[in-house]
């Protein structure tokens, strides 16, 4: 397909050396032997990984990161999903205006909630920042959570819903053994988005952070800035890492480009 | 569904939003901690006259509008490529395409450093070759900004047109060329301007991100090269001037909502005429 349209081709393979080739060059210079971050690196070794595993800050932050993430998404998905299941199967009156507040965090830069937040709950309202820090993730997955479940709802037929309470289904168990099986693939895609999502996060945990609820990108950020080793590099690698993993498991579950770019192949 | 049930089921995450998000940002840009009504129409109106505020929020609005051009320069190709190609490859090259989606920007944009500084590759190829006795000044400039910023949002590029590619029937392209158009004719008079929808999607997707992205900035353009995002977290978090950071918040709140604002405009429009 190169050898047929070069202009294309060439333009393609630049695209993809922009994407992919820093991301080389992490890993690289994360087995350097030497304390500068250069490239060539100075001889081979798994140092660095050993400094950034037994590094207390990058540790700390780490677990910090880790426990937003799961509780950000868990409450996102205990708010958002009987919102959309509302939104697509009750008669709500102005639908459209609720749904498209549920999106809303989406339009807005990140920045700028977080700014939001820090001035009006933090600084106003005295809330700790470890709180308010909670509050802006799980506002910031929200839409994802509306409507990644929502695309599983709108697939399905409304039908076998009041098929099942025809034959006399409680409404529990409608939404036992009907609605929650429908809302499966949904519900796996908006948890993984949304903890990868939320982990990922800079521009919030950024300006909410505090001694005790700093985040490990936000860590990171501020080690660049003093020192220039390879433990960042090495941290970089071991994340990548766990996220080719969490890739794979997209994968094989429901298919990755279904779940991340939103194609429906 | 009742219609009472219904409300209760929305609630919950209603409150959070509004407590949590809607009122916080309308209060922030009224009425910043600690200033008095009005105040932050007075900063606002400071800084689009200062020439030193107005010079970053150029160098913001110049850098987004040159990493949508070459996203979509180096998108649609890969897109079109990949939307075409009858190969198994294209799955995984698709993949490829979309997993650094899912990576930390910071893992992202770390690459960058390596790549760019004074001990990095670029540096050391030149200086050993000797084309240069001394490694160029290439990190903490607008380059490094606007290639850590394209290597970002070219995978969301990538995605718009790849979707919009897939929906133009193939048998356009070989009725086109049976008829006699070249390959390149083709492509511009057919593939394209049946793409523009995804094109325009790619673009208000990649200006609004690269106007807002906090990481790159910081870690590729550094203190000489502020951008508003690099400048709002300096009088949040440095400064403490929260007049000023909310008026930069409004700014680039602006230029986000005027590019999505025209770009539903052009989508409304395509669907008319």
């Amino acid at each position: 397909m190169k050898t047929s349209r070069p202009v294309a081709g060439t333009l393609a393979v630049a695209g993809y050396i922009i994407m992919i080739v820093p991301i080389l060059f992490v890993v690289a210079t994360a087995f350097s032997a030497g304390s500068t971050l250069k490239f060539p690196p100075d001889g081979l070794s798994l140092r660095w990984f050993g400094e950034a595993l037994s590094y207390d800050p990058f540790l700390e932050s780490l677990v910090t990161s880790l426990q937003l993430a799961v509780a950000s998404t868990a409450i996102a998905l205990l708010l958002g999903v009987p919102a959309t299941i509302a939104i697509h199967r009750g008669r709500l009156p102005g639908k459209n205006i609720v749904e498209s507040l549920f999106l809303s965090p989406l339009i807005v830069p990140e920045l700028v909630v977080g700014l939001a937040l820090f001035q009006q709950l933090v600084i106003t309202y005295n809330l700790e920042n470890a709180s308010v820090l909670l509050i802006g993730h799980t506002a910031l997955l929200l839409p994802y959570a509306v409507r990644v479940t929502g695309a599983s709802l709108a697939n399905a037929d409304p039908s076998l819903e009041e098929a099942a309470r025809g034959l006399g289904a409680s409404p529990l168990r409608t939404f036992v053994t009907v609605t929650l099986p429908i809302l499966r693939p949904g519900l796996f895609s908006a948890a993984l988005l949304g903890f990868v999502t939320s982990f990922n996060n800079v521009p919030l945990s950024l300006l909410l952070q505090s001694r005790d609820a700093r985040t490990l990108p936000v860590t990171m950020l501020d080690y660049v800035q003093q020192s220039y080793d390879p433990m960042v590099a090495a941290t970089s690698t071991l994340i990548l890492g766990a996220t080719v993993v969490i890739a794979i498991i997209a994968e094989r579950t429901l298919g990755f480009a279904k779940i991340f770019g939103g194609i429906n192949r | 569904m009742r219609s009472r049930t219904t409300s209760l089921l929305v609630l919950p995450g209603l409150a959070l939003l509004v407590l949590g998000f809607l009122i916080p940002s309308l209060a922030m840009l009224f009425s910043p901690p600690g200033t008095e009504t009005g105040e932050i129409f007075v900063r606002l109106g400071e800084m689009i006259t200062d020439p030193y505020e107005l010079r970053i929020i150029g160098r913001t609005v110049a850098i987004g509008l040159v990493v949508v051009v070459v996203s979509i320069t180096l998108g649609f190709p890969i897109a079109y490529l990949l939307a075409r190609s009858q190969s198994r490859w294209a799955g995984v090259l698709l993949a490829l395409a979309i997993f650094p989606l899912l990576l930390s920007n910071v893992v992202r944009t770390f690459g960058w450093l390596v790549i760019l500084g004074s001990n990095g590759v670029i540096g050391q190829l030149l200086t050993g070759l000797g084309v240069l006795e001394e490694a160029p000044q290439l990190l903490y400039t607008e380059l490094a900004i606007v290639l850590g910023l394209t290597q970002l949002f070219l995978p969301l590029a990538i995605i718009s047109c790849y979707s919009a590619v897939s929906q133009v029937d193939a048998g356009l392209d070989d009725a086109a060329r049976g008829l006699g158009a070249s390959r390149t004719r083709t492509f511009w008079d057919v593939v394209v301007p049946l793409s523009l929808p995804g094109l325009v999607v790619a673009a208000t997707l990649v200006f609004a991100g690269s106007v807002t992205a906090y990481t790159t900035p910081y870690l590729l353009g550094g203190s000489s090269q502020r951008m508003l995002s690099t400048q709002l977290f300096s009088y949040s978090s440095v400064t403490i001037d929260w007049a000023g950071a909310s008026a930069t918040a409004m700014i680039m709140t602006f230029l986000v909502f005027l590019v999505s604002g025209l770009s539903s405009l052009a989508a409304r429009r395509g669907a008319t005429s």
